[in-house]
């Protein structure tokens, strides 16, 4: 379990970190969500005793990470993968992380083994490919076999074979029980991955909450009329909200489908369409960050 | 107080890059090449000089005047060992396994030091033993081993290079890149060799009070000061680079 209470971090006079608090439970994928330049890595470093916080505080099973014996054991994390010595190869950079931890060399084939990096393990890392460095770095994670998993980015530059096979991991790591919180700014990767999610914009927490709850928000029933101005008024009497598509369409919410049916029915109103939308969490998440993104593209 | 653990993964960190491993073959090599240069140029001197000047000849200083270039490689060695992990970025990876910021600087100390005395004694000695045998092969006067003073060199002068690999590491650790550390680690220890064309009193103090000339002074028993202040000058000055090596890397965001 990780904790952060109160959690800032202030650059000068820029705050990057401000005053998160929140909690990532065990058994669960915690997608940590926001636009570039949110504060995702930052706060990730706090809870890594990297960065000192401004304020508040972030424990790791209760603990701080400079208070533990053997992080390692307890923490797994994977930061920026290409932070290698391109002369080292992959086995001797897992070695020196082991040695760290009194873990045996052992360990360091496994995590190899798991990450299918085995047959290049005896090459200097800095010839690896993206994705390989990517393997590295989640290697790293695994080595202490830690209850606690922080991933920065995990599937950034990976093809998609790659990226399945990285979301399959994740996912089995955290139904063993482990507590595993995912950083992205890829929404659409969250939503398969993911279980709950924390979502934050420029150093702040927006939203938290199950997946599901995130999705809910952009769902809608799609009514496609000839008279639909007229009908929206109608559908708005019998306390609905109606809003405008794109193509002319209403989508309606605050009243269910059979309900739009039956209302349509009575007003002998002829329908062309009549069906349901799941809300996208792309489309929940830019609505929750939409003035928190610190470069948008000008408009 | 250093942890096993920690310290073997500074080695596998150490014996893993070129750089380093090449580096300490360099400063043996480096130190053998100067003991036979200075010898040389030494037993030269020695043969066109007077035999009233004969008299004050000494063989152990003429020929151990390379250690002013051994020094500098020292230093730069301790410097690889913080320097090579901000260079790669290496650093989070690092002190997110060790936790405590103190456990690492502690182990990196140790490595520090377990691998430039070995390094220092080699080159020390082969110094002195090619400088020495230069010297008697050129006709002039050399120090046996068992002399007082050359037992002082021998046994004394590569704590001295270790102290300055301590150095190298501090500043490692306070300029972060290897080029800026090696730079001013070189400029500094090489100040007491420029001062001379400076004023009077700037030249008298650098030339009495400087760190490694003291260090290196008492080595040859030409300090103006006692001893054990001139090395007690010495090991305190390093002592405060590593405590301000600490205090930095205990506070600053990595």
């Amino acid at each position: 379990m990780i904790q952060l209470s109160g959690l800032t971090k202030r650059y000068g006079d820029r705050l990057v970190v401000d005053d998160l608090t929140f909690t990532v439970r065990p058994g669960l994928v915690t997608g940590f969500l926001g636009p570039n330049g949110a504060g995702k890595s930052t706060t990730m470093r706090m809870i890594l005793g990297l960065d000192r916080p401004t304020a508040g505080q972030a424990t790791i099973d209760g603990r701080h990470h400079h208070e533990l014996p053997r992080p390692l054991r307890v923490i797994g994390s994977m930061l920026e993968s290409q932070a290698v010595h391109p002369r080292r190869t992959a086995y001797k950079h897992l070695l020196y992380l082991a040695q760290t931890n009194d873990l045996p060399a052992s360990r360091v084939h496994e995590v190899l083994d798991t990450v299918g990096l085995a047959d290049v393990a005896g090459r200097p890392a800095g010839g690896f490919s993206l994705g390989m460095s990517q393997r590295l770095g989640l290697a790293a994670a695994l080595l202490g076999d830690p209850p606690v998993l922080l991933l920065d980015e995990p599937v950034n530059g990976l093809d998609p074979e790659g990226v399945r096979w990285v979301r399959t991991l994740i996912r089995g790591l955290a139904a063993e029980g482990r507590t595993v919180l995912v950083s992205s700014h890829l929404m659409a990767e969250m939503a398969l991955t993911a279980d709950r999610l924390v979502v934050i914009g420029k150093g702040r927490l927006i939203a938290e909450g199950e997946l599901g709850a995130f999705t809910e928000t952009g769902a809608a029933v799609i009514v496609r009329t000839p008279g639909a101005a007229a009908f929206g008024r109608r559908l708005e009497r019998a306390g609905a909200r109606v809003r405008a598509g794109e193509g002319g369409e209403l989508l309606v919410t605050g009243l269910s489908m059979p309900d739009v049916g039956r209302l349509a029915c009575a007003e002998s109103v002829p329908l062309e369409e009549l069906s349901t939308r799941r809300g996208s969490l792309e489309e929940a998440f830019m609505e929750l960050t939409g003035d928190a993104v610190e470069y948008g593209a000008a408009r | 107080m250093i942890e096993m653990g920690v310290l073997r993964a500074e080695w596998t960190k150490f014996s893993s890059i070129r750089a380093t491993m090449v580096l300490s073959l360099v400063t043996v090599a480096v130190s053998g090449l100067f003991g036979w240069m200075f010898g040389n140029v030494s037993a030269t001197e020695y043969a066109a000089t007077s035999a009233q000047e004969r008299l004050g000849f000494q063989p152990l200083d003429m020929g151990m005047r390379g250690v002013f270039i051994a020094q500098l490689l020292i230093a730069a060695l301790g410097v690889l060992v913080a320097s090579s992990e901000y260079g790669s970025g290496t650093i989070r990876a690092s002190l997110a396994a060790v936790g405590g910021r103190g456990r690492l600087l502690a182990a990196k100390a140790g490595m520090t030091v377990l691998t430039a005395l070995p390094v220092s004694v080699a080159a020390i000695w082969v110094m002195y033993a090619v400088s020495q045998v230069t010297l008697a092969a050129g006709g002039a006067p050399y120090l046996m081993p068992g002399d007082p003073a050359a037992s002082r060199m021998l046994l004394l002068g590569p704590v001295v290079l270790t102290m300055l690999a301590l150095f190298g590491l501090a500043l490692g650790f306070l300029l972060r890149t290897t080029a800026a550390a090696v730079n001013a680690g070189t400029a500094f220890l090489l100040l007491p060799v420029l001062a001379s064309a400076s004023p009077a009193p700037v030249r008298d103090f650098i030339q009495n009070f400087w760190p490694n000339t003291t260090a290196f002074q008492a080595l040859s028993g030409t300090s103006a000061l006692p001893p054990v202040v001139a090395y007690g000058l010495f090991v305190g000055f390093v002592a405060v680079m590593m405590i301000g090596a600490f205090v930095r890397f205990d506070r600053q965001d990595t």
